[in-house]
């Protein structure tokens, strides 16, 4: 079994690298809801968000060429959406732009999503370092396992894991009075 | 304490008309020797026609973007600068006093002044007030290493800059002096 | 341990559900396919011209030529109103630019104004 030959955007990628526009749009279709969520809880406001998944695909404009299957462009759009996110938090850390609470309608429009438990983990994310940050996500949103996160954040896979770790950790800590009783030990 | 604060510097400012002197447009220096040393610079200058064209692409059934219209309506120019360096002290405060002394001019006050010892950052409010009203805004924040300059040209509605609020992550400065203050935080 | 355990999958399996994929606006993602398929950048050079150039058929260089002065009004026509667009939505970025930095630095005045009157409260009760 061979998923790369069966990514039917492999084709709409080699149309889009020899000039095929309606191919293109195809790919950013396909690519931006990805981006945007992890520029989105990266950043934490939708302007940002918004500014950011633009960049990224008028980037990708000019590596097409450099990129070989629809596998490598995700991989390389996550990367590029990361470190760019990281780059700018690192650029504004002092300076929440907006108060991830305020944006929480952002993130309640999903069908079956719990908007209370969305704004919780927006908040608890907003507290973790940009790097701690993206791990989380690309682990989580993004479903990639700890040595692709490694890749695609160019960091050594045992600092992907420690991340993992302790931001579990925090998190769970942080959230042991919200969460519903499977947490909880036995009330006394 | 800060509610009464911000109220009462309103409440003196409204009658100082007299600003006539300079107008409520600041004469920004290019900066181009400051923008050369910088790691990251912003230069924005949205003149009316930018104003008019920016309404006309702002969705007035989104909410933020709805706020944002009512905003830019009357306004007739937002100018900012900002500056990120990449170690402290890469600005002079020549640099800054460029800007500052336009600010002396008749017609401006000083609404609100910072000076934070934690992070070093002074930010200072100036506003211009005719007939009671907010004609110009001007915002200098300095910090070790960046520095801003917004100037909002314009009948800017303290009302609805209150409305901006949790929008852009514009802090409630109290300046509505018809809503009660919101409780403490805890 | 198997209570650490079960807390540790029921966080994990919230993450999960909490950080599922969010669909921008309609309006953006249109927008941001207009600017991405307007771009240069993306309009690698099509086959159809490269083969062209080593084509040494002269009728074909006239037709080509006839053909562009025909499409020239229409491309033309298209390309302002592109180019409307695209200042309009440059001006609304550009003034939500301004906004946000304004309002980060209203926010650094205020957390400082926050502050003081907050170790004023701690002085007075203190006393």
């Amino acid at each position: 079994m061979n998923d790369a030959a069966a990514d039917p955007l492999d084709d709409e990628l080699a149309k889009a690298r020899s000039g095929e526009r309606a191919a293109l749009g195809v790919l950013v279709r396909a690519h931006q809801r990805s981006v945007y969520s992890l520029a989105l809880r990266m950043l934490g406001t939708r302007d940002l968000a918004e500014d950011l998944t633009q960049e990224v695909f008028m980037q990708l404009n000019g590596n097409l060429r450099s990129i070989d299957s629809n596998r490598h462009l995700h991989f390389w759009l996550r990367q590029v959406t990361s470190n760019r996110a990281i780059d700018q938090l690192r650029r504004r850390a002092r300076v929440p732009l907006t108060s991830l609470e305020e944006e929480s309608e952002l993130f309640s429009q999903e069908e079956g999503s719990d908007p209370m438990l969305q704004r919780h983990m927006q908040a608890l994310l907003a507290e973790l370092s940009p790097q701690a940050r993206a791990v989380l996500l690309l682990r989580y949103q993004e479903d990639l396992d700890p040595p692709e996160i490694a890749r695609t954040l160019d960091m050594p896979l045992n600092t992907v894991k420690s991340h993992l770790k302790r931001s579990l950790e925090s998190m769970r800590e942080k959230t042991a009075g919200m969460l519903p009783a499977r947490c909880e030990d036995s009330p006394p | 304490m800060r509610k009464y604060t911000l109220t009462l510097c309103i409440a003196l400012l409204a009658p100082a008309l007299s600003w006539a002197a300079s107008g409520p447009k600041l004469n920004i220096p290019s900066f181009a020797g400051l923008a050369q040393k910088a790691s990251d610079s912003v230069t924005i200058t949205v003149d009316p026609a930018m104003l008019g064209m920016a309404a006309r692409f702002l969705d007035s059934n989104d909410p933020q973007d709805a706020a944002t219209k009512d905003i830019l309506n009357g306004l007739q120019g937002i100018y900012v600068r900002s500056y990120t360096f990449d170690h402290d002290s890469a600005y002079s405060q020549a640099d800054i006093d460029a800007v500052r002394s336009q600010l002396t001019a008749p017609g401006w006050n000083r609404l609100v002044e910072t000076r934070s010892r934690k992070t070093h950052a002074d930010v200072d409010i100036y506003i211009m007030v005719d007939q009671g009203k907010a004609v110009g805004l001007a915002i200098i924040a300095s910090e070790p290493r960046e520095f801003t300059i917004v100037n909002i040209v314009g009948a800017i509605d303290l009302d609805k800059l209150h409305k901006l609020e949790g929008k852009f992550g514009v802090p409630k400065l109290d300046i509505d002096t018809s809503k009660p203050a919101p409780p403490p935080k805890k | 341990m198997s209570q650490d355990i079960e807390p540790r999958d029921d966080i994990e399996s919230r993450m999960r559900t909490a950080l599922r994929p969010v669909t921008p606006r309609q309006a953006f993602s249109q927008e941001l396919l207009a600017r991405v398929l307007v771009d240069p950048a993306a309009q690698s050079k099509p086959r159809f011209f490269a083969a062209t150039r080593v084509r040494p058929l002269a009728w074909w260089l006239t037709a080509s030529l006839a053909a562009s002065l025909v499409l020239a009004v229409g491309v033309h026509q298209h390309l302002q109103q592109q180019r409307l667009q695209q200042s309009g939505l440059e001006a609304r970025r550009e003034v939500m630019k301004a906004l946000r930095v304004t309002s980060e630095k209203l926010n650094l005045a205020y957390e400082a104004v926050k502050s003081q009157s907050t170790s004023l409260q701690d002085e007075e009760s203190g006393a």
